[in-house]
């Protein structure tokens, strides 16, 4: 279909010439203008970018996939996008690579002694298998190529908390008296509700078999935990993406709440009392990465293979680490790093200088360490993954008429 | 109160059709040499095609009908000296006793109205749990109480609905753990008929699929699975476990159905594995087909588990009827 609009848009002159255009549907996690601006700079071609929120961008992914050519999300939404057939697999064979990327992603854990986490761990969604679902076991195919991930947790004010240090936190925190009326949680179904039973389970209320694939009655459970503690004024609301979340902190109306790396950057009055949590149950982990849209053929897919590609450069890395994520190749993405820099987002030292963030302003001060340690020791302690369960079509509804309550409190 | 029927009017719908045409052939209002069709039998009789082809089936084992080289069946039983007439049958002046008629238009009124509430109870659960309003439904549907209170006693039968504390009618919430223990049913229950079915199962009209699935044309998965229950399964000696398989694939189907119904794209793998199946149970590998059916099945839970998530992205309000009301 790609191809019958170029026909169409053929030029009458060569003199009209146009430069060839990637259209990349996504979210901001990945879709900075920062990276398409380097992108167009490296590649031959001309990017366009799509960034909306989670759930529209998935709908728009899965019902609309000729809008698209390359979709950036998260592994755990391909249950959805792969299933309704928006997507086409990926030649490992032509990604350069691919052998470079660790084992996280490929194996599902950073050695293969490590626990993988409950819920869609991304090596679970990687490899097509024959039969046309998504699996573990190796195949020449993959779903979507590996690229920014990083584990979350929640952000939480020191005066009310205390100066144990992030170590020292609990995800029981999030649902902690002491911050009643002041906390927010993050409007993803894929991701809040963890946040929500991770935070239940610590505080002792409830317990899963396994919280990585809820049964009804636990959801049921954790879902009137919620609104218990909703009509009794715990919650101040909810957000959709990292500028309300950092909304919320500017207006100075949280304690508490869920947390995307990039927003320590950007605390403001917060700065000095606002912590990211490194909680002693372990994290919530994301793994995003680049799906190829079904109707790509011909030189519009070769495109696509190089954007893929590029990913692996190094410099989107260099990007990625500047806002406090993670890429599956990092010994490619240190070549664009300062020492420091590496230092601080990698290695855990503490900040040989002020640090920039991608867009040019300082987001970390000098002498910081951040939180949890180096790449290694974070990665380590993955409790749990954002996972689209079995049961997510009850959930995600279960959790829309919960959100509505708590933003109809909050007006 | 259920209204009680007649007699005729609860004899299978497929009888009630048999006796009709077996009748008029008798008598000579169908001639000799016509070509009956399943579609225009159906419309002319207000049904399904269904029963129709069980009638004609019926019809041929009685030698009123026979099979030729094209569509249908001719009237008659001369082989070769038979000449296709090809007349529609709304042009020949049946013969309908009353009782039978008023039979098949009560049936009529009902299976219509049934069939269309079926699959929006179905369809309907989703979404999550539904209250079903008997008198929304008759005033929706246009029908006597009593007729809506006898579709939701059929319902009920099927397992559609059940029977709250407070005595309305409630459908769903269909969740991953029901589409899990059906198709878990589906493994235990649809292999074991299989093999009971073995002797019994009409090799011609595996062929039949057979070449349908070779001819290249993309069949759908529905129709594969009529085949399979139709031709295999139903042809269990074993009354109890057919009604078992039947009424256990019913929610999955109506399911399946409205998903398709969003813009699903088919599923080539699974089409190819039926014709695995087919070829299997065509060359009487018994076994084998048991094994295969059984994993398949394994696959398209795991698919349907999968595709349930989407539904996530659905709406509600686009879809559901006034006589369902949400509960919660």
């Amino acid at each position: 279909m790609a191809t019958r609009s170029e026909n169409e848009a053929a030029p009458a002159s060569p003199a009209l010439v146009q430069r060839r255009v990637l259209r990349v549907l996504g979210t901001d996690v990945t879709l900075l203008e920062q990276v398409r601006e380097r992108a167009v700079a490296d590649l031959q071609f001309d990017i366009e970018f799509e960034s909306l929120d989670f759930l529209t961008c998935q709908h728009e992914a899965a019902v609309n996939p000729e809008s698209y050519d390359v979709y950036e999300q998260c592994f755990h939404n391909l249950d959805i996008v792969w299933y309704w057939g928006a997507l086409q697999p990926i030649d490992t064979q032509r990604i350069t690579e691919w052998e470079k990327i660790g084992d996280l992603a490929k194996m599902g854990g950073i050695s293969k002694y490590m626990w993988q986490g409950y819920g869609d761990a991304p090596v679970r969604k990687l490899y097509v298998q024959p039969d046309g679902m998504l699996g573990q076991q190796q195949m020449r195919h993959i779903s979507m190529l590996p690229t920014a991930h990083n584990v979350d947790s929640f952000g939480y004010d020191s005066r009310i908390f205390g100066k144990v240090g992030p170590e020292g936190s609990s995800w029981s925190w999030l649902l902690d008296p002491r911050a009643k009326g002041r906390i927010a949680l993050v409007d993803e179904p894929a991701i809040g509700i963890f946040d929500a039973a991770l935070a239940a389970e610590a505080t002792g209320d409830l317990t899963f078999e396994d919280i990585g694939n809820m049964t009804i009655d636990e959801i049921d459970q954790l879902m009137s935990l919620l609104d218990t503690l909703r009509q009794q004024g715990f919650f101040c609301g909810s957000w959709v993406n990292g500028d309300d979340a950092e909304a919320l902190l500017h207006n100075e109306r949280v304690s508490v709440q869920s947390m995307w790396a990039p927003c320590y950057g950007n605390l403001g009055p917060m700065e000095d009392v606002f912590v990211e949590a490194a909680p002693r149950e372990g994290y919530r982990a994301w793994h995003g990465g680049a799906s190829l849209a079904r109707h790509l053929a011909g030189p519009k897919l070769d495109m696509a293979y190089e954007y893929l590609n590029w990913w692996l450069t190094g410099p989107p890395g260099a990007l990625m680490a500047r806002q406090g994520y993670y890429m599956t190749v990092p010994e490619r993405v240190r070549e664009y790093l300062t020492p420091q820099e590496w230092g601080y987002w990698y290695e855990g030292a503490p900040a040989g200088c002020d640090l920039n963030g991608p867009a040019g302003n300082v987001v970390v001060r000098k002498g910081a360490r951040r939180s949890g340690g180096s790449y290694r020791e974070r990665i380590s302690r993955i409790a749990l993954w954002n996972t689209v369960m079995d049961e997510y079509n009850y959930a995600a509804r279960a959790w829309k008429r919960f959100i509505r309550s708590v933003e109809e409190g909050a007006v | 109160m259920i209204k009680r029927l007649s007699p005729v009017a609860q004899e299978p719908l497929y009888e009630l059709i048999t006796q009709v045409l077996r009748r008029n052939i008798l008598e000579g209002h169908l001639p000799q040499g016509l070509v009956l069709l399943e579609g225009p039998i159906s419309k002319l009789m207000k049904t399904s095609r269904v029963p129709v082809q069980a009638a004609l089936r019926q019809l041929n084992e009685e030698s009123l009908i026979q099979r030729f080289r094209g569509r249908g069946y001719l009237v008659g039983s001369d082989g070769d000296a038979l000449v296709p007439l090809r007349r529609n049958i709304e042009e020949f002046a049946l013969d309908i006793p009353e009782p039978l008629d008023t039979a098949l238009k009560v049936r009529g009124t009902w299976m219509h109205v049934y069939d269309r509430v079926e699959s929006e109870v179905a369809a309907c659960q989703i979404f999550g749990e539904f209250r079903v309003v008997e008198t929304e439904l008759a005033e929706y549907l246009g029908v006597s109480r009593t007729v809506a209170r006898d579709v939701l006693s059929r319902l009920n039968e099927r397992g559609l609905v059940r029977k709250g504390a407070q005595s309305p009618w409630l459908a769903g919430p269909l969740t991953a753990r029901i589409i899990r223990e059906k198709f878990q049913l589906r493994g235990i229950v649809e292999p074991a008929a299989l093999k009971l079915a073995a002797d019994h199962i009409d090799p011609y009209q595996i062929e039949l699929i057979r070449k349908d699935i070779a001819s290249g044309e993309t069949l759908h998965w529905e129709t594969l699975e009529g085949a399979l229950m139709q031709h295999c399964l139903e042809k269990a000696p074993n009354g109890v476990l057919v009604e078992i398989i039947r009424n256990n694939r019913l929610l999955l189907s109506s399911v399946d159905r409205a998903l398709n119904a969003l813009g699903l794209p088919p599923d080539t793998v699974a089409l190819t594995q039926y014709r695995t199946l087919f070829d299997l149970i065509g060359s009487r590998q018994t076994d084998a087909a048991a094994e295969y059916l059984k994993e398949h099945l394994r696959i398209i839970a795991l698919k349907s588990l999968a595709r349930l998530k989407i539904v996530a992205l659905v709406p509600e309000t686009e879809t559901t009827p006034p006589y369902l009301s949400r509960v919660g």
